[in-house]
């Protein structure tokens, strides 16, 4: 059967009218658990017509005009937002079960899920404005979702503050690169960008263009409105954020630069966007890495990180260096990378939903002896922070050990050297909150944790696939190999 | 005809006024107007140089642009609201309960 090319996109739109719709007819009844249903169903269907879209292997498919561009990269990042939407829904059951309001929240997540979806499927600067912006708006009302709590609101206020800014400072740069071209199109601003004779205003075009990226993906220089929005907002609201909403950061950015400002016809302008994307992995990576080994607000360290993730991710456009083969090798290791970093850090953001709900304090300390009182959730939480860390216990080893492989043969091993220092300074505080969790003695002993059925389900499904896929990587990682192929070769 | 640089130079003169808001000023309010006036900065660009390679896209982009600067102020001047309404103050500077 032949599904349409927007089937993932469609459904996660509907989904989110439909779930607004059923609010309006049963306004006063409780239905948490039908609105986290229906929106953790969306998640999941749409991930699994990405999947099929894929598997029946239809190209590239563009749409509307050239606007909208289907390939194997939308499809198999569609997937991850779909699979970590899911999750954040199953947990969010338990979360927002007392909260008001119930069916916005869950209509904003899946309208920013349905953006994440377009951005993978951008194919023109104007398309992919609208959906960055489709993913930003509802993620400012959401991390205020909690707006008696003055964390949340804080974190609102700088989310919304910064991204106003940074979403001003992109379109700026979308103005100047229009300004050197006149088109907005991928396709056309490859051809317009060769040999193009207004380099000043195009590259300052460009420069803005990263800013606006940075900000999404959480990387220097827009990286400081994530400690605060991750650790002010509701928890399962910070998973969504720091692994879907980076990684759809990543997917547009990955679209815009290999398939409209290709690096070859930069590097003839005297505009060489790597040595760009080189320093900022660097600096990110070091600083997101270094600024979490000093926190003692666990999730302000998983902020932190995940900044520091973002750092390895950039590796894949620093990394870029003309051959065919290499360039496929390194952004398809950046892309697994972000699918495996969807599930693990969801679900390390997720354990920290579980420590909020039961009371649990914030820091390390608080978290001392965790896991005698909930032996399963620390479990998890162990494997997840040492997956993040690059141990071989999960995914997260193959894909770390093929980004720095990566490098290390575009001739970047100085890349490669500062992300392994990065990894060992990571399992320092990493293992710092499993030692918390498993060593430490806990303050009171023998306190009876209830069992948030939901946040458990999420939680153990993210380590689950988390190891997974260090048993079985090829799955994913031939289908980002052939995501990064569409790209690369388009 | 005016050429093309002098619509490019006049909007940057009105990104920076804007980027002179987004640092000096600590209101709220004040800092969603010059977040806007960088935007229209964006949209002087799309309009100017539409009319210059004579396609049209520049200026849907900007009928886009003002109907995104709606949206965000809605959902601003929302989460202002509820800034006030924790810290009696829309001073931007003022909360600050997370530092690293």
């Amino acid at each position: 059967m032949a599904l349409p090319a927007l089937t993932p996109q469609y459904v996660l739109g509907l989904a989110a009218l439909l779930v607004l719709v059923v609010d309006a007819f049963t306004p006063t009844s409780r239905k948490n658990g039908l609105l986290a249903g229906l929106t953790a169903l969306a998640g999941v269907t749409s991930a699994g017509a990405a999947a099929w879209l894929y598997a029946g292997g239809a190209g590239r498919t563009t749409l509307f005009d050239g606007a909208l561009a289907v390939d194997a990269s939308t499809s198999f990042f569609t997937a991850v937002f779909g699979c970590v939407a899911a999750l954040v829904a199953v947990a969010s059951y338990d979360y927002v079960r007392e909260e008001p309001h119930q069916s916005a929240y869950y209509a904003l997540v899946l309208l920013a899920t349905a953006g994440m979806s377009v951005m993978a499927a951008a194919n023109s600067l104007v398309t992919a404005f609208l959906a960055l912006e489709l993913v930003s708006l509802p993620a400012y009302a959401l991390v205020a979702y909690l707006k008696r709590d003055a964390g949340s609101a804080e974190a609102g206020l700088k989310y919304f503050v910064v991204g106003a800014l940074s979403s001003a400072i992109l379109v700026y740069g979308i103005s100047l690169v229009y300004a050197a071209t006149g088109v907005f199109g991928f396709a056309a601003l490859a051809d317009a960008v060769a040999g193009n004779a207004h380099v000043t205003v195009l590259g300052a075009g460009v420069v803005m263009l990263i800013g606006g990226f940075a900000f999404k993906t959480a990387s220097v220089p827009f990286h400081f409105w994530a400690p605060e929005a991750y650790e002010g907002a509701p928890a399962p609201v910070s998973a969504f954020l720091s692994s879907a909403s980076k990684a759809a950061g990543f997917v547009l950015a990955f679209r815009v630069f290999l398939l409209a400002f290709p690096l070859a016809a930069f590097e003839a302008l005297g505009i060489p966007w790597t040595l760009v994307f080189a320093v900022l992995a660097v600096v990110t990576m070091t600083l997101g890495n270094v600024a979490a080994a000093t926190q003692t607000n666990v999730k302000r360290m998983l902020a932190y990180s995940s900044i520091g993730h973002a750092g390895y991710a950039l590796i894949g456009l620093a990394a870029l260096s003309g051959p065919t083969s290499s360039d496929v090798a390194v952004v398809g290791a950046s892309f697994s990378h972000l699918f495996v970093y969807g599930f693990t850090n969801t679900g390390a953001f997720l354990v920290v939903a579980l420590a909020e709900r039961w009371g649990v304090g914030r820091t390390f300390e608080d978290y001392a002896g965790l896991a005698r009182s909930a032996p399963v959730a620390s479990a998890v939480l162990a494997v997840l922070l040492f997956s993040l860390a690059g141990l071989p216990v999960g995914g997260g080893f193959w894909t770390k050990y093929a980004l720095f492989l990566g490098a290390v043969q575009s001739g970047l091993w100085w890349l490669a050297a500062v992300g392994v220092v990065n990894s060992a300074l990571s399992l320092f505080y990493y293992s710092r909150l499993v030692k918390a969790v498993w060593v430490d003695a806990p303050d009171e002993t023998g306190v009876a944790r209830e069992r948030p059925t939901g946040i458990y389900a999420a939680v153990v499904v993210a380590a689950v696939v988390t190891v997974a896929l260090l048993v079985a990587p090829d799955v994913v990682f031939s289908w980002a190999d052939a995501a990064a192929r569409a790209l690369v070769s388009a | 005809m005016v050429p093309l640089q002098y619509y490019l130079l006049f909007s940057a003169a009105m990104f920076c006024i804007g980027v002179f808001g987004v640092l000096a000023r600590r209101n709220a309010l004040v800092y969603l107007m010059s977040v806007e006036l960088m935007l229209n900065a964006a949209n002087v660009v799309f309009v100017a140089s539409s009319a210059h390679y004579g396609t049209i896209s520049g200026q849907v982009f900007s009928l886009f642009t003002m109907a995104l600067a709606a949206a965000e102020v809605a959902v601003g001047v929302g989460i202002v609201l509820v800034a006030y309404r924790n810290f009696k103050d829309i001073d931007i500077t003022n909360p600050t309960s997370m530092r690293w």
